[in-house]
């Protein structure tokens, strides 16, 4: 009798194999996929940022069967219609937020290790590429959706980006109009953002994350030691470095969901407005259109491009200066051509390069949170200038230079600075004594890199040998 | 033998210097800011447990707040679960102001009267309650003080040039303002840190401190209304995915013993 049923669903399931590629598609994308058996903490980001993508999408179509897309009804719809009316509103709507920020959290760390392990590199240059757009697409969703529960931030952060447009010269204002559908944010925009927010975009996010997925599994994982485990095959030709994906991955992967399940419902619970940084506590306020609030910033996860774009004394080349950065993440594939792939063996000035990238990055998050004062935007501005910094200085990094090439960066890298000052002073925002103040932060960066380079040239060795196959693995490596 | 291979690690020490820097940096940004005085809140512990409390809340709350105040974060049908008693006991008692029982709270007064009265429409408690904490709530029912330049003639401790009059004079007594030289968005001025009884009212201090302990009570636990149920269930969720990670973790200990302690790559495809 039973093996009459075990044969039964064997015909069953073979009947859907052969016309449906999946016991060959999960032998080789999961059950004999090679992963490099190293990989370390880092590496399990990306796999948790697909689970918050699936809890977001489910969380989402519950909130938006509730929720009325309409400037009169929107924020009661959400406060009390989602919140009290409906059954677990409050619990899905939370596990919303938080996976919003959660999401951020697991993509920046994601970005951060494929920085410091070269994940960018060849031939994985449109991988990094794809993950670029997925952020960029991820950013919209998250603007778009913001503005739905109709709060006072919601409503003036919407009206500061879609006005961004307006500082394109002549055609700004009528693009910005069109947008909104309105001459301000309004009915027809909520309507455009609500149709955004749960149909256009998580539909070309879940299209670029499986194009990011294929783009991976043909050119197979980069590992922290940067080592190429497809160049080191055994005479059945499976790397020699690496172990299938299934079970060893999937249980790792179990465990690190487990822990991120932990903190996540932690917040969920007992914390869900994440000290005002999860849900700005402005936007308790429902939205008034006659009552600019007296401090418009954005979320936690887009500080530091608000600090950027305040720091700039102009809109449009504030603009610029924000969507730049973005231009330079993308292009990290060409500014950096290092051969050497993983931070372990670069030289001591790389690392001090990168951990920089993150600290001013973090750094201008601090600054945009704080008030709009003048103080704040000359901050903004210098940080600004070491956040790109870090990123044009990558090229130096390529080989070793000669001495009079590293005089040669360290003069331009100065000259740049202060010409960029000179010119943001005489756009005239900015007093002469501040920007003079605290113009050391980008000088001193310039100084300090290119000058211990200079000063002691071991520190821009990479390491003299690379490993041939990995080093030690397992989680906490 | 894999550890033959690699290179020695470089000292960390540069890149500690590095973060050192960069770290001091950030905090002289951060404290550089523009200065405003902000006087201290009164503690307030509350309870929301406690059923009299939240009782004598939502009496004041529903016959004094909502005559300007709308509500709208609830309706009348959820209240009498939260303040433990009957729904024929809480018509009686607390009412539902003629409106049907199931009905959201909403202001006793209509749009053309308050527009008349005050010119500004008075904030939803709901989001006023989500807003700021117990504290500050508090410190703000408690601290009215007399100031000539304002319309109203009172001002707030804790809400500077405030547009609501000070509803609770007949109960409290008026009070004066305890001022100090302070800053106001980085310029000097003269800011009220406190409040001292001025005249009498129908109630002594420490019944007003505890009436407005009650709305405060109230007022936290309607805007916060699932509260106790995270506070329930969070351990049971969390402990459950605590638990999931000790037994995940124990399978991957299981199966990477294997990969991490082998010295030849054991691995082969086939058999």
């Amino acid at each position: 009798m039973n093996s009459k049923i075990r044969s039964w669903a064997r015909g069953v399931f073979g009947w859907f194999d052969d016309r449906l590629p999946i016991s060959s598609m999960w032998r080789s994308q999961v059950s004999r996929y090679p992963a490099p058996k190293n990989f370390n903490l880092w590496y399990i980001f990306g796999s948790l940022a697909l689970l918050v993508l699936v809890m977001q999408l489910a969380t989402g179509l519950f909130l938006a069967i509730h929720y009325q897309p309409n400037p009169h009804l929107a924020y009661w719809s959400v406060l009390r219609g989602i919140q009290q009316d409906s059954h677990w509103g409050w619990l899905i709507r939370d596990m919303h937020i938080v996976g919003a920020s959660a999401f951020f959290v697991l993509v920046y760390l994601h970005m951060y290790r494929g920085i410091m392990y070269g994940s960018y590199k060849k031939p994985r240059e449109l991988l990094w590429l794809v993950g670029i757009f997925i952020y960029l697409a991820l950013a919209a969703e998250a603007f778009l959706g913001y503005l739905l529960p109709w709060g006072q931030m919601s409503y003036w952060g919407s009206a500061v980006v879609t006005n961004f447009v307006t500082a394109v010269p002549v055609i700004g204002k009528p693009i910005a109009t069109w947008l909104r559908g309105s001459f301000v944010v309004d009915l027809p925009t909520l309507n455009r953002f609500f149709v955004f927010h749960v149909f256009l975009m998580p539909l070309l996010l879940l299209a670029l994350v499986l194009v990011h997925l294929i783009a991976l599994h043909h050119v197979g994982s980069n590992n922290p030691d940067g080592v190429e485990i497809h160049d080191n095959l055994n005479e059945t030709g499976w790397p020699r470095d690496a172990i299938p994906f299934h079970p060893y991955y999937t249980v790792k992967d179990l465990f690190a969901v487990s822990i991120f399940f932990v903190v996540f419902f932690w917040f969920v619970f007992y914390n869900p407005s994440g000290w005002g940084f999860l849900l700005d506590k402005l936007n308790y306020t429902p939205a008034n259109i006659l009552h600019t609030p007296a401090d418009i910033h954005p979320l936690w996860f887009f500080l530091p491009f608000y600090a950027m774009l305040r720091g700039v004394p102009d809109k449009l080349y504030g603009i610029m200066a924000f969507a730049g950065s973005f231009v330079l993440l993308a292009c990290l594939p060409i500014l950096d051509r290092n051969p050497v792939r993983s931070i372990r063996y670069r030289s001591v000035l790389y690392k001090v390069n990168i951990l920089s990238m993150a600290f001013s990055f973090l750094w201008l998050g601090l600054i945009a949170h704080g008030l709009a004062t003048e103080h704040n935007m000359v901050y903004g501005l210098h940080v600004t200038e070491v956040f790109y910094m870090t990123f044009l200085a990558l090229p130096f990094f390529n080989r070793e230079r000669p001495l009079r090439t590293k005089v040669i960066w360290l003069l331009a890298a100065e000259a740049l600075v202060w010409l960029v000052d000179l010119w943001m002073y005489s756009i005239h925002a900015h007093s002469w004594s501040l920007m003079l103040l605290t113009d050391w932060i980008p000088a001193l960066y310039a100084l300090l890199l290119f000058g211990l380079a200079i000063l002691f040239p071991a520190l821009t060795q990479d390491a003299a040998k690379l490993p041939e196959r990995l080093t030690a693995g397992g989680i906490f490596h | 033998m894999t550890k033959q291979n690699s290179p020695p690690r470089r000292h960390p020490i540069a890149l500690v210097l590095a973060a050192w820097l960069l770290a001091s940096f950030s905090a002289a940004a951060a404290w550089a800011s523009v200065a405003t005085t902000s006087p201290p809140l009164k503690p307030i512990t509350i309870n929301l447990q406690d059923k009299a409390a939240l009782r004598n809340g939502a009496l004041y709350t529903l016959h004094m707040c909502t005559a300007c105040h709308s509500l709208q974060g609830t309706r009348y049908s959820s209240l009498p679960a939260m303040l433990g008693m009957s729904e024929a006991r809480f018509k009686e008692i607390i009412g539902t102001n003629g409106h049907h029982y199931h009905d959201v709270i909403t202001s006793s007064m209509p749009p053309s009267v308050i527009d008349a009265f005050v010119k500004i429409l008075p904030m939803d408690l709901t989001y006023i309650a989500r807003r700021h904490s117990p504290a500050w709530l508090y410190t703000y029912l408690t601290s009215f003080y007399v100031d000539p330049s304002r319309p109203s003639g009172v001002n707030n401790v804790v809400f500077n040039n405030v547009a609501m009059p000070d509803v609770f004079a007949p109960l409290q007594g008026l009070q004066k303002p305890v001022m100090t030289e302070g800053l106001r968005y980085g310029s000097p001025a003269k800011v009220a840190i406190g409040v001292e009884p001025l005249t009498k009212g129908s109630m002594t201090q420490a019944q007003f401190d505890r009436t407005a302990r009650d709305i405060v009570t109230f007022l936290y636990a309607v805007a916060h209304s699932h509260e106790q149920e995270r506070w329930r269930l969070g351990p049971w969720i969390i402990g459950l995915f605590v638990l999931l990670s000790v037994l995940t973790y124990l399978i991957y200990r299981l199966y990477w013993r294997r990969v991490i302690t082998s010295e030849e790559r054991w691995w082969k495809v086939g058999k």
